[in-house]
């Protein structure tokens, strides 16, 4: 995976006047590819990222700020919740309103009508928006950064740069600076011109092997649409047997459909992300089939939501009785781009995570266990109790 | 760190001259990948040798003999490894073009279905290659080469190996294309690789100064196992034998495994309970590789827990067949060592010790 | 241990060892090798043909896992994608006894891994392990001819086997074990010091390599600390010998590395490992005499010190005899010429 040559860039701006599908006008004349609204490069190598629609994810990734295009996450989760359904649904909603072409494997249209409402660009839609501020404002001066090294390097990037740092302040109109990442609201049902969109490919019998016919259709549907669409591949709860027939779980039907999917994201010219996610509890890390489907993935994060939250937890791990307390433990087994260099140098790496899942966002916390876990009653009775004594000593 | 040689000196006898008809075994985990590794190998047979400061020899020149590289890959594509060796400086569209370098895709078409003839004009205009289709980027860093890059020519690989044997003259990529079952399947993927390999070795060029030798890296063919499987026909013993037919072809074989432990220790005599199949034969393939390589070279997490100036250990061990050899000689002997090694940001590679 | 029994059996075993290893009077017509990665049996194999080679016999490797025949093998018999009998066919053909009336040599033959065969998928359902191997031994053509032909398989014992074909069938494992008449075990030197330090202080013994089932580790052996050079160097056979009459011979062995000595050496260079300075430390001579821990101060009275010890009288000491009431408790001082004495203090 990399990014294009500059001359490749300058015919493919050609080619895209003639994609109906791209709302945006040809720039001045010999500017570099326009931005795909919903894809931006990557402050660490400038490879295409797009987002997964819930901002701290993004920010989980290995210093990419989203899901580089080309990679596959594995979302596994333990225990019967449904954290990672609510992630993918953000994931959905958000390809749905970056106009970008959302396949469904395994579902009905009904799973398409459950994604989350929209409710504005992720930045503003934040309460806490000063401090969301601060990051979105990080991500714009990296912008900026890596814009003048391109103007430096190369003459020709200039109006590249131009379209990512400055654009926002001289553009005005439609072309300010297009949201990356979108804020949605798990109560509300998201309606969107472009939803209808969504390509759904479910699990029906046929004379061939089910995977085999789910991979055929996938490749159909993508080779269909027109070349520049970027496409999000969805495939929620796979092997589980209540959507999926046993006969599916073995590794000679799943590890060659996932090797075909990587390879089909792999394509150097098909702009595609996809992502998994896998019910730990049927399907445990300790086999080896899912370590293979592991080791075929791009990056793979692990949901270990704690049990029933309800009251024993309720402040433990949260900084302040104002935060929200996490739901649960997240672990990054492998992220993508990352890992496949070899690990290390990330910020991120050997971190302790939490996460919590409100009506309007999924978060990501560094984890840290307060003194009082699971133990609360009893601190709470010494301390009351230190203070009469303290008093009966002074006398 | 300042800039590091793309070679770091502790690694340099590991993987500079693989002896002759040897097999090296480099495992990995599932958060330690072996891919800066295999691009060290790369690195150590086609580097630049005015690039390099350090003392070793890498120049690829030795007894008069120039090394060349198959890399066969079978989870990553060509773009990966040509993006990920140009961070260490090496170019290897160029080298495939001298033809010291060929590769080898066990990715795009291993199992793609779409062998039928009526989907492949389809295919081939959505992928007309050479880039004519990019994805839309702002390309931040310059390309020094753009001209002379020459993308890949996907072909859409027949069932059959007359396809393939188009695409190979036509373009620099050959893509494996896994049809059948059991050993034939094997053999007609061993025929491609060893085509590939004899291809290279035929190829005189001016500057070349008696024969050359081949290096084979096989990326993770653990995978053709464990897509397989028992229903195809293809066990432990027939990948072994599968290795054993390639490493007949070339100088020295680098192959890389997964020892994870649901892998290795599900299936090991010290398990419990009956291990399914999967598990059983890949760790038979993994330890009977081990037991037939003469290095092997362990990539793993760190025990404590992930660190970030730290993105694992590597154990360097001899293999069984290391006792096989009579004498080894002065640039064969190296010692068993365990370091940390850490991949920069910028694809840089510090290797030290512990406590170092 | 009674020295004599000792001795006893070190020359026997010796002799044994020296005996199986060199293949004399076909003592065992089939031995089994069971190895691991982290005790490969490259190196006693290559003892077997070194021995080989010294007393010509003809040795035959058949390779499942090697790829270049290894120095000193008459004939080199690839086994890679051939059915049972095949290699045996090929085997057959290495060596053509001539009729004449020389004596035939006595053959080795060899095989780097039966682990391959046995796994193989191609193996049809009607192959017999034992009448496969005992074809090596006992050539099909003349049942009477006389067998000179000594068998030696070794076997990883940490790859996994096949899934049995039938629940009741005997996995190949025991099936070799039990038809072995000799089984040797190989172990690292290195792993057996360290489980026997461990062991004397009652501590658990370290386990290494795959064994550690630690995420990512095949081989655990690193030589960083035994090198080429140092004492610790070699491998340890754990041998069992079925007798004819029945009875089993278990003995541990150490053979040490082959750079220790010449590859032309005739005298036995294995030992018994309990012989091993490093396994079974020296006991000290005359340890028995001294009964008193020795320490820094010395406790201990020449016979003059005691003397005068026992002549000092105590004060009080007549207060013991107790002559009478009153009498006791008197404090026996006799007065110095230094003594000041005052008569008002001593009124009462």
């Amino acid at each position: 995976m990399s990014f294009r040559k500059r001359n490749v860039g300058l015919t493919t701006g050609a080619d895209r006047t003639s994609v109906p599908n791209i709302s945006t006008p040809p720039q001045a004349a010999t500017q570099s590819a326009p931005p795909t609204p919903g894809v931006r490069p990557s402050p660490d190598d400038g490879r295409p990222t797009t987002s997964t629609g819930s901002p701290s994810l993004d920010n989980l990734l290995a210093g990419h700020g989203g899901l580089p295009v080309g990679k596959m996450l594995l979302l596994e989760e333990n225990g019967t919740t449904d954290f990672a359904g609510a992630l993918l649904r953000y994931y959905a909603a958000e390809g749905v309103v970056q106009d970008q072409k959302v396949h469904v494997v395994g579902m009905q249209e009904q799973w398409g009508r459950s994604l989350p409402g929209l409710i504005g660009p992720a930045e503003n839609a934040n309460e806490k928006s000063d401090r969301r501020k601060s990051e979105r404002m990080k991500i714009a001066w990296r912008y900026e950064r890596l814009g003048e090294f391109g103007a430096g390097v190369a003459g020709a990037r200039a109006p590249a740069a131009g379209s990512g740092g400055q654009a926002p302040s001289t553009d005005g109109g439609q072309a300010t600076q297009p949201a990356f990442c979108h804020a949605f609201d798990l109560t509300k049902r998201l309606t969107h011109p472009s939803i209808g969109n969504m390509t759904y490919i479910p699990i029906r019998p046929s004379n061939e092997p089910l995977l085999v016919s789910i991979q055929k259709k996938l490749e159909a549907a993508i080779a269909s649409s027109p070349p520049n669409t970027v496409h999000r591949i969805v495939i929620p709860s796979f092997l589980n047997p209540t959507v999926y027939p046993p006969e599916v779980s073995q590794p000679e039907n799943v590890l060659p459909f996932l090797h075909s999917l990587r390879a089909l994201l792999s394509r150097p010219a098909s702009r595609i992300t996809a992502i998994i996610t896998l019910p730990l509890s049927l399907f445990p890390r300790s086999s080896g089939l899912v370590r293979w489907m592991e080791l075929i993935s791009d990056g793979v994060i692990e949901l270990c939501p704690f049990p029933h939250s309800a009251d024993a937890l309720s402040t433990s791990g949260a900084a302040t009785s104002h935060e929200e307390p996490p739901q649960g433990m997240l672990k990054t087994h492998r992220l993508p781009v990352l890992h496949e260099r070899g690990g290390g140098s990330d910020q991120n790496i050997g971190q302790d995570w939490a996460f919590t899942l409100s009506r309007r966002k999924f978060e990501i916390k560094p984890f840290s266990l307060p003194p009082a876990e699971g133990d609360k009653e009893a601190q709470d009775s010494t301390r009351s109790d230190k203070m009469p004594k303290k008093a009966d000593l002074e006398f | 760190m300042p800039s590091q040689p793309a070679l770091p000196h502790l690694l340099a006898p590991y993987v500079s001259s693989p002896p002759q008809s040897s097999l090296t075994i480099v495992s990995s985990v599932l958060g330690a990948t072996s891919n800066w590794l295999v691009l060290r190998f790369l690195y150590a047979a086609l580097g630049n040798p005015s690039a390099s400061n350090s003392g070793y020899d890498i120049s690829g020149l030795e007894n008069g003999k120039k090394k060349k590289v198959v890399l066969v890959s079978f989870l990553r594509g060509w773009e990966f490894w040509r993006s990920e060796a140009k961070r260490l400086g090496l170019d290897l569209a160029r080298l495939t073009e001298k033809r010291r370098f060929a590769f080898v895709d066990g990715l795009s078409d291993l199992f793609s279905s779409s062998s039928t003839p009526s989907q492949s004009p389809l295919s081939s205009h959505q992928y007309p290659g050479a880039g004519a289709v990019p994805r839309t980027t702002l390309p931040i860093r310059p390309q020094p080469t753009p001209a002379r890059l020459r993308q890949p020519v996907p072909l859409s690989t027949g069932s059959n190996g007359i396809a393939s044997q188009t695409a190979r003259e036509s373009g620099p990529i050959t893509k494996l294309h896994f049809s059948g079952s059991g050993v034939a399947a094997l053999d007609a993927l061993e025929k491609e690789i060893a085509a590939v390999i004899n291809e290279l070795v035929d190829t005189k060029l001016g500057d070349d100064r008696g024969e050359s030798e081949i290096i084979l890296v096989v990326d993770q063919s653990d995978l053709l196992l464990a897509a397989t499987g028992a229903s195809k026909g293809i066990g432990a013993t027939e990948m072994g034998d599968w290795i054993m037919g390639l490493q007949q072809a070339a100088y020295a074989t680098i192959a890389t495994i997964s020892a994870d432990s649901p892998l290795i220790h599900n299936a090991s005599a010290f398990a419990h309970e009956a291990p399914p199949p999967l598990e059983t034969e890949h760790a038979a393939f993994a330890v009977g590789l081990a037991h037939r390589a003469e290095i092997i070279m362990q990539l793993r997490n760190l025990e404590t827990g992930a660190a970030r100036d730290v993105s694992g250990v590597l154990r360097v061990s001899k293999g069984s067949a290391w006792g096989q050899r009579e004498i080894a000689t002065a640039e064969e002997s190296w010692e068993e060592k365990e370091v940390l090694y850490f991949v920069q940001r910028d694809g840089g590679v510090n290797v030290f010790g512990r406590g170092e | 241990m009674v020295p004599s029994n000792m001795s006893h059996r070190q020359t026997h075993n010796l002799l044994l060892i020296s005996k199986l290893l060199s293949l004399r009077d076909t003592a065992s017509p089939l031995t089994l090798l069971l190895d691991s990665l982290e005790q490969p049996a490259t190196p006693l194999v290559k003892e077997y043909i070194r021995r080989a080679r010294l007393s010509n016999v003809h040795v035959t490797l058949i390779a499942f896992e090697t790829l270049k025949p290894l120095e000193g093998v008459d004939a080199f018999i690839s086994g890679r994608r051939k059915s049972p009998s095949e290699i045996l066919k090929d085997v057959a053909a290495a060596y053509q006894p001539d009729s004449s009336n020389t004596p035939n040599r006595r053959r080795l033959i060899l095989i780097d891994s039966i682990n391959p065969l046995l796994r193989s998928t191609r193996l049809d359902k009607n192959f017999h392990l034992s009448t496969f191997l005992s074809s090596f031994i006992i050539p099909s053509g003349s049942p009477t001819a006389k067998i000179d032909s000594s068998l030696v398989i070794t076997f990883h014992l940490d790859v996994p086997g096949r899934p049995a074909q039938s629940p009741y069938a005997p996995d190949p494992l025991t099936v070799l074990t039990y038809l072995a008449t000799t089984v040797i075990k190989l172990h690292s030197f290195s792993h057996i010091l360290a489980q026997k330090a461990a062991r004397d202080r009652s501590l658990v013994p370290p386990v290494f390599g795959l064994a550690e089932e630690q995420d990512g580790v095949l081989l655990g052996r690193l030589d960083k600390p035994i090198g080429k050079d140092s004492a610790e160097g070699g491998v340890v056979l754990e041998m069992e010998y079925r007798r004819k009459s029945g009875r089993g011979v278990l003995e541990w062995y150490l053979l040490p590395p082959a750079s220790r000595y010449p590859p032309t050496q005739v005298k036995e260079v294995v030992t018994l490992l309990d012989d091993h300075p490093l396994y079974r430390p020296p006991e000290e001579v005359g340890g028995g005499d001294e009964e008193e821990p020795e320490s820094t101060f010395e406790l201990r009275l020449t016979e003059r010190q005691r003397r005068e010890r026992e002549g000092v009288v105590l004060p009080y000491f007549d207060a013991q005899q107790g002559d009478g009431p009153g009498e006791g408790g008197r404090i026996l001082y006799d007065m110095g010429e230094e003594d000041d004495f005052d008569e008002e203090e001593d009124e009462i």
